[in-house]
C-alpha cells in the first residue's frame, strides 16, 4: 500500500497502489490531505462518511470530494483514513485535528477531484490507480 | 511537433478531423515554432477531444499558453451552439472565474519607502494560502446578494467606488446566476472565504508600468509609464470548486440521458437547453459573480493599506479591468458570415473582445478591452487590447498566461524556493509567501516565457501589446 507523484503539467497526479480497494481509498485520502498540508499525525476529531455508487470509480470520487468538503468547511486535517467497502456501501471513519497555520501551511490547494482517466485497475498484486488532482 | 498535427501558418496548427475518432471539428492552436516543441501529446489529445462535442462551431481551439489540464486543455477555447450545442464544466474547470485584475497608483517606485511594511501590511490583511480563513463574517444574505450581484454587491457593501463595477468583464455580475443551483455545501464553503486570496498560482503583485508600447491604448487605459500598479489573482475559492464538483457528478448522469458519447469523463455535458445544463449554467454564473465580489474586496483591502502606508489617496487607485480566465458564457459572434449566439468556453484563456464591442466600457470603446496578462513570479507582465481578428479567429479570445512547462512535483524536487526568494530580493523584487516551498512551485523556470507568448498573440493579431509591467513585490498564496 503506497502512494506516489506522478508528472502533470498544470495538477498533481497521484499513482496509488493496494492490496485491497479499502486500501486505494485510504491511500488516495491520505495522499489529498498530504499534498494539502503535509504529513500529519494529529487526531481528536472524528468524523464518518457513509456512501453509496455500484460504481467503484464514481464512489471513490465521491469520497474523496466528500473528504475534501469535511476538510475545507471544518478546518480538519484528518491523519486517520480508515475505510470499509461493501460495494455499492462505503463507510469511513476519519480522525484528525484543527488545522494549524504553523504546522499545516506547507501545502496545495486541491481544488477538486477530475474524472479524467479515473479509473482503478485490478492487476495480480491487487489494485493501482493514477488520479489527477487539481491544484 | 506531434506527429498528425499539421502547420497551417507560420504561428497556426492544425489537428486535422480524424486525429481521433468522433471529431466534429478541426483543432487549432497558435505557437511559434519555437515554443511548438513544448506542447505535450497529453495537451493535444485533450484539444482533439474537445472537437467531438456536440454543437461545437468551426474549431476547437487553444491559445499560445497550450498546456496538458484535465478535460479541455489548458489555454483551450470552444464555442457551441446555443440550441444544440452542449455546456460542459470541463471546459471551465473547478475555479469557476479565476481571474485577474490590474489597479493603477499615483505612486511611483521611488514613493514606496516602506515597501517591506507595504507588503507585510499586505500579506497580513489579505488571508492567503491553504485553509486560510476570512476576517470578514459574510451572512447567509450576504452570500445571496454576492452570487446574484457580483461585485456590484461588494461595492454596495463599502468594498469599492461606482466605477470600479464599469472596468469589468460583464460589469462584475453574470445576470444568468441562479443560487437555486448552488448547494448547501457550496455555500458553506463560500461563507468563510470571501476576500481570501488561496493559494497554488494565486498572487498580489506590486508592479510598475516599465514600458509603454501603444500609448493610445495606454493612455485610454489609465496607465503611466514609472507609476506602480497592483495585480490580483484568484478566483471563486471553496464556492465555486464545489459547485462543479457537484454538477461535474449531475452532468455526468446527464451524459447517458442524452445519450451522448464522451472520450473522457471531466468533459462530462448536457445540451444548454436542457434542464442539467441550464441547472450548471446558472450556479457556475453564481460561482463566477462570487470570484468578482471576492476580487474586489481584496482590492478594496489593498487599497486601504497602501493608502494608510504611502498616503496615495483610495479613489486615485483605479481599476483599469478585470477579466475572467475559467466561465462559459453567451455571446454573438460571426460563424460562417453570420451573426449567431454560441456558448464559448473559456479554460485559461480570456476574453480579448474588439473595438466597439458590446459590453465594453465607452473608455475602451476605441481602445478595444483591455487584456491582463500576468507573468510567472519575478518575471514581465503585459497589458494587451482586444481586437476585432481575435473576433474573427478565435471567438474574441486570448491568452491567459505564460503556460506551465514543469509540474509542480518536480518544481518542488528541483527548485529551492528559499534561493529564489533571496536571487529575486538582489534584484529588488521582494517576495512574501506562507512558506518557501510555495514559492518553488510557481518560480520562473516553470513557466514558458510570458514574453514569447505575448509576441505570438500579438503577432498573430488576437490581441496587441499596449505596456509592459515589472514585478516589485510579490505576495504568493
Amino acid at each position: 500500500m503506497s502512494y506516489s507523484f506522478r508528472d502533470h503539467t498544470a495538477d498533481i497526479i497521484v499513482h496509488i497502489t493496494g492490496k485491497t480497494l479499502d486500501d486505494i481509498y485510504s491511500e488516495a485520502g491520505t495522499a489529498l490531505m498530504d499534498i494539502m498540508y503535509g504529513k500529519s499525525t494529529g487526531t481528536g476529531i472524528q468524523r464518518t462518511v457513509s456512501l453509496k455508487n455500484s460504481d467503484p470509480d464514481t464512489l471513490l470520487f465521491d469520497f474523496l470530494s466528500e473528504l475534501l468538503f469535511l476538510s475545507d468547511s471544518e478546518n480538519i486535517v484528518f491523519s486517520s483514513i480508515v475505510v470499509s467497502l461493501s460495494l455499492p456501501c462505503l463507510n469511513a471513519t476519519l480522525d484528525g485535528e484543527p488545522f494549524s497555520p504553523d504546522r499545516h501551511a506547507g501545502g496545495m490547494e486541491v481544488k477538486g477531484i477530475s474524472l479524467s482517466g479515473l479509473h482503478i485497475v485490478k492487476d495480480e498484486d491487487g489494485y493501482t490507480l493514477d488520479i489527477l488532482f487539481d491544484v | 511537433m506531434i506527429d498528425g498535427v499539421q502547420q497551417t501558418g507560420p504561428l497556426e496548427w492544425e489537428v486535422p478531423v480524424g486525429y481521433i475518432p468522433g471529431m466534429r471539428v478541426p483543432g487549432r492552436f497558435f505557437l511559434s515554432t519555437a515554443l511548438a516543441s513544448t506542447v505535450e501529446t497529453g495537451a493535444v489529445q485533450q484539444l482533439a477531444q474537445v472537437a467531438t462535442l456536440p454543437g461545437i462551431q468551426t474549431h476547437s481551439l487553444a491559445m499560445p499558453d497550450i498546456h496538458w489540464g484535465y478535460g479541455f486543455p489548458i489555454g483551450g477555447v470552444a464555442a457551441f451552439d446555443i440550441e444544440q450545442g452542449i455546456i460542459s464544466p470541463g471546459g471551465v474547470g473547478f475555479d469557476i472565474n479565476c481571474g485577474v485584475r490590474l489597479m493603477t497608483t499615483p505612486l511611483t517606485p521611488a514613493d514606496l519607502t516602506q515597501k517591506k511594511e507595504l507588503v507585510n501590511a499586505l500579506f497580513g490583511a489579505v488571508p492567503v494560502g491553504v485553509g486560510a480563513r476570512s476576517k470578514k463574517t459574510l451572512s447567509q444574505a450576504d452570500l445571496t446578494a454576492m452570487m446574484q450581484q457580483g461585485a456590484g454587491w461588494a461595492v454596495r457593501a463599502g468594498y469599492g467606488m461606482p466605477d470600479d463595477i464599469i472596468h469589468s468583464e460583464e460589469q462584475g455580475c453574470m445576470k444568468d446566476a441562479d443560487i437555486a443551483f448552488v448547494s448547501d455545501k457550496a455555500r458553506l464553503r463560500g461563507l468563510p472565504q470571501g476576500g481570501t486570496l488561496g493559494a497554488g498560482n494565486h498572487f498580489l503583485e506590486l508592479q510598475v508600468v516599465q514600458e509603454i508600447l501603444d500609448p493610445v491604448a495606454a493612455s485610454a487605459f489609465g496607465l503611466v509609464q514609472g507609476t506602480v500598479c497592483l495585480m490580483i489573482h484568484c478566483g471563486s475559492r471553496g464556492l465555486g470548486h464545489q459547485v462543479c464538483t457537484d454538477h461535474l457528478r449531475e452532468l455526468e448522469q446527464a451524459t447517458k440521458k442524452y445519450h451522448i458519447h464522451l472520450p473522457d469523463r471531466q468533459l462530462a455535458c448536457a445540451p444548454l437547453t436542457s434542464p442539467e445544463g441550464m441547472a450548471y449554467f446558472g450556479a457556475m454564473a453564481a460561482s463566477a459573480n462570487y470570484a468578482w465580489a471576492n476580487r474586489q474586496m481584496i482590492m478594496h483591502e489593498a487599497r486601504i493599506i497602501i493608502e494608510k502606508i504611502t498616503g496615495a489617496p483610495y479613489d486615485e487607485m483605479r481599476l483599469v479591468y478585470d477579466v475572467a480566465h475559467n466561465v462559459a458564457k453567451k455571446e454573438e459572434h460571426i460563424v460562417d458570415e453570420r451573426k449567431k449566439m454560441v456558448c464559448v468556453h473559456r479554460k485559461g484563456a480570456t476574453r480579448a473582445f474588439g473595438p466597439k464591442s458590446p459590453d465594453l466600457p465607452n473608455d475602451y470603446a476605441k481602445t478595444g478591452q483591455p487584456v491582463i496578462i500576468p507573468g510567472s513570479m519575478g518575471t514581465s507582465s503585459f497589458v494587451l487590447a482586444g481586437t476585432d481578428t481575435a473576433m474573427k479567429k478565435t471567438f474574441g479570445s486570448t491568452c491567459h498566461g505564460a503556460g506551465r512547462v514543469m509540474s509542480r512535483s518536480q518544481a518542488k524536487k528541483k527548485i529551492d524556493g528559499k534561493g529564489i526568494r533571496e536571487k529575486l530580493a538582489k534584484q529588488g523584487i521582494l517576495v512574501r509567501a506562507p512558506h518557501d516551498a510555495a514559492i518553488a512551485e510557481e518560480a520562473p523556470g516553470v513557466y514558458k516565457s510570458s514574453s514569447e507568448v505575448v509576441s505570438v498573440v500579438d503577432a498573430i493579431g488576437i490581441s496587441h501589446l499596449v505596456a509592459r509591467l515589472e514585478p516589485l513585490a510579490v505576495i504568493k498564496g
